[in-house]
């Protein structure tokens, strides 16, 4: 509801008949709650320029938890009117309230004066008391029951015995109520999870050359980087934000296999991918933000103890690089994880994660190939009944003679992890190590039981060297 | 200064370049004379690039080139990291624990293309704590070969290349496939061709014996070719010989060789 329509004798909540009687050329448009909601998001995303931790309210509100960030602007007032004045010129009508806990943020952005900051916690209760009991973020009913007794204000409701309150409106307006006046905390859901790891760069001119971009790189690292380090920690996840004039945000993520705080690596890590960024007319915000933030003194304690740490230190950097050029997933350790069935038996962890406790886990009496196939390709083979390894076997196009044979391994389905009905005696494979003529070696497998009535299927599983 | 001492000076120099820019080179012993012999250092050379190269099906399946590999990088793993680059997840890792490789210190890399590929190999042999990097690529070109040995120069890494085609395609009928091409591995310090061999068990044995490889060292810089039939061995070293072939000279290998 802007200036102009209530201008015109409109609110919220009118009927659409009325609406268009009092403004006969107004034009209706659908309520569209999940047009809304993205334009939320965007500009909680958009807010991550002033706080790393914003809190969508739906439908309307936004939450920015400003502890320790305020300074940066050079005070909270100028803070909310900077952020007001940068809504306004893209023409999203603001109101704004700063305050100790976000209930009284609530109330009084939406009823007390326009651009509010509470100083304190007493002076914040003190303009709380006169506003409406509806900025208590009640329940339809209960703001009902509330108007019905005739108190108007938070005030009136606040002096009121807390026993009463509770029998005649619920318990749910004593937790708003304590709320609002900072007795309870509040949980908040932060669109990504708060993080005091951020830096800021303000530009007093837009920039946008690649050159430029490089150097506020580096400088934002380097400032960020330094906190990690006074502070003795290091972070696993960098996200690198672009904030450009016109609203747009690009980010770049970059992630550490082990954490780290040396801020030329960081750079090193996301210069490459700057390339993706379209300043568009100008780059004015660029924040930094570490996650994954831990104590990195303590592990460099143990660099004399063994080996494999320092081993893997100097793996770190290589693994980082290729990880972020190739993709995540793209780089792993292969791990044994228990099950029998040869396509679920190895796990991929990431490269630089503790090794498991007890060896390998892989049984060395069941040789396995070296070459597994994503599928099994069919064969045609040739084999004495009913038990015994193929004579012969023909793969994709070419024959091959068995000269010698291992097996049968049988395995079967791992019917826990199938619906009871499912599960059946008839999925087993029989496995064979067969080596061909000219020393090849295959793992073929027979589908299914010997059954005497249809010809048994063969498989080519995999290939040893 | 006599003539014949200056003479003898450039010579050594010569040689010297010849052995690939190093004169003293860190080496890798078969612990047996009749492989030793054909090396300058006497033994597999290290902190260069080697490539392998399979005949027939196995240009596209590339198991027994890879078991090879991955035999001959074992003792390597024991020195640091091993880095596999791959544009094929199909490596997989209980075999290669059947073969003694270490698999907790085997980081492997998937990629894309060609070009990835090469580039991550040449990453990770240029870096600090990585022992050796293996990689299957279809080709390696004069650059991108030169670039591999200037990586496993600066840390003393090895490098293995498997020559592996993604999708088998036309394999060059008679030429034996890729081991023809002499251009593309010429920064290689050794290439290998392999084949598997047929194994045998111990008298009255049943079953499969212990992998045989028939491999065949065709180039190989300041030595000797050579071809063996080889037996992966679970003891210090990692191959043991089961026979010399005939030895022959630089002559590309003639494809269609049955053993049986």
């Amino acid at each position: 509801m802007d200036a102009a329509a209530a201008a015109l004798g409109l609110f919220a909540g009118q009927k659409a008949t009325d609406a268009v009687a009092l403004v006969p050329d107004l034009v209706l448009a659908d309520a569209d709650p999940a047009a809304d909601a993205a334009a939320l998001t965007a500009l909680a995303d958009w807010c991550a320029r002033f706080s790393p931790a914003v809190a969508p309210d739906p439908p309307d509100g936004l939450f920015l938890d400003i502890t320790g960030v305020a300074h940066l602007w050079g005070g909270e007032e100028a803070m909310a009117a900077d952020l007001a004045a940068r809504l306004a010129r893209n023409g999203l009508p603001v109101r704004t309230a700063i305050a100790g806990v976000p209930a009284a943020a609530w109330a009084l952005a939406r009823f007390g004066e326009a651009g509010a900051v509470a100083p304190s916690a007493g002076e914040a209760e003190r303009r709380l008391c006169s506003l409406p009991a509806a900025g208590l973020r009640l329940l339809p009913d209960e703001a009902a029951q509330i108007a019905r007794l005739g108190l108007a204000t938070i005030g009136t409701l606040a002096v009121l015995p807390r026993a009463q309150v509770t029998r005649r409106f619920g318990p749910g307006v004593l937790l708003r109520l304590d709320q609002v006046l900072g007795r309870v905390r509040e949980a908040l859901t932060y669109r990504r999870p708060p993080s005091s790891w951020f830096a800021r760069l303000t530009f007093a001119e837009p920039i946008s050359t690649p050159d430029d971009l490089t150097r506020a790189t580096g400088n934002i690292a380097r400032r960020l980087c330094a906190r990690l380090e006074a502070e003795g920690r290091g972070g696993r996840r960098f996200e690198l934000c672009f904030h450009r004039l016109d609203g747009a945000v690009h980010r770049l993520a970059v992630g550490l296999a082990l954490p780290g705080r040396d801020a030329p690596t960081i750079a090193r890590l996301l210069v490459p991918r700057l390339e993706t960024v379209d300043p568009g007319f100008g780059v004015e915000v660029v924040t930094l933000a570490a996650e994954g933030v831990e104590p990195l003194s303590a592990r460099q304690g143990r660099l004399d103890e063994a080996r494999d740490i320092a081993l893997e230190e100097g793996v770190a950097p290589l693994v980082d690089r290729l990880t972020n050029r190739l993709g995540e997933g793209a780089v792993w350790r292969a791990e044994a994880h228990p099950s029998h069935d040869p396509e679920r038996a190895v796990r991929r962890r990431p490269p630089l994660s503790p090794p498991p406790a007890a060896g390998s886990g892989w049984d060395p009496e069941r040789p396995r190939p070296l070459r597994l196939f994503r599928r099994p390709e069919p064969i045609e083979a040739m084999a004495p009944v009913p038990d015994d390894p193929p004579v012969f076997f023909r793969w994709r196009g070419v024959g091959h003679r068995v000269r010698r044979a291992e097996g049968p391994e049988r395995l079967a389905e791992e019917w826990w992890r199938r619906p009871f009905d499912a599960a059946g005696p008839g999925r087993v494979r029989d496995y064979y190590r067969v080596e061909d003529e000219g020393g090849s070696r295959f793992w073929l497998f027979r589908d299914g039981l010997y059954a005497a009535a249809e010809p048994p299927k063969w498989w080519l599983h995999g290939l040893f060297g | 200064m006599s003539r014949a001492a200056s003479f003898e000076a450039v010579r050594a120099k010569v040689a010297a370049l010849e052995a690939g820019g190093a004169p003293v080179q860190a080496a890798m012993s078969f612990g047996d004379d009749r492989i030793d012999a054909v090396f300058p250092a006497g033994g597999l050379p290290l902190g260069c690039w080697h490539e392998v190269a399979g005949e027939g099906l196995e240009i596209e399946t590339a198991a027994a080139t890879a078991a090879f590999t991955a035999t001959l990088a074992r003792p390597l793993a024991g020195r640091g990291a091993v880095v596999w680059v791959m544009r094929r997840g199909d490596l997989y890792a209980p075999g290669l624990v059947g073969l003694g490789f270490p698999a907790e210190r085997l980081i492997q890399v998937r990629v894309r293309d060609e070009i990835q590929a090469l580039a991550a190999l040449e990453d990770a042999l240029g870096n600090a704590g990585v022992a050796a990097a293996i990689g299957e690529v279809e080709d390696v070109d004069l650059t991108a070969g030169r670039r591999l040995r200037l990586a496993c120069e600066r840390r003393g890494a090895t490098g293995f290349v498997i020559r592996r085609r993604l999708f088998g395609g036309p394999s060059g009928g008679s030429s034996g496939g890729m081991t023809g091409n002499a251009a593309g591995g010429s920064a290689a310090t050794t290439r290998w061709t392999v084949t598997a061999a047929p194994s045998d068990p111990e008298r009255g044995g049943t079953g499969l014996g212990a992998s045989r490889w028939r491999v065949s060292l065709t180039r190989c810089r300041g030595g000797r070719a050579g071809e063996w039939i080889l037996e992966m061995n679970d003891g210090a070293y990692p191959l043991c010989v089961v026979a010399v072939m005939d030895d022959r000279q630089l002559e590309a290998p003639q494809s269609g060789r049955r053993v049986g």
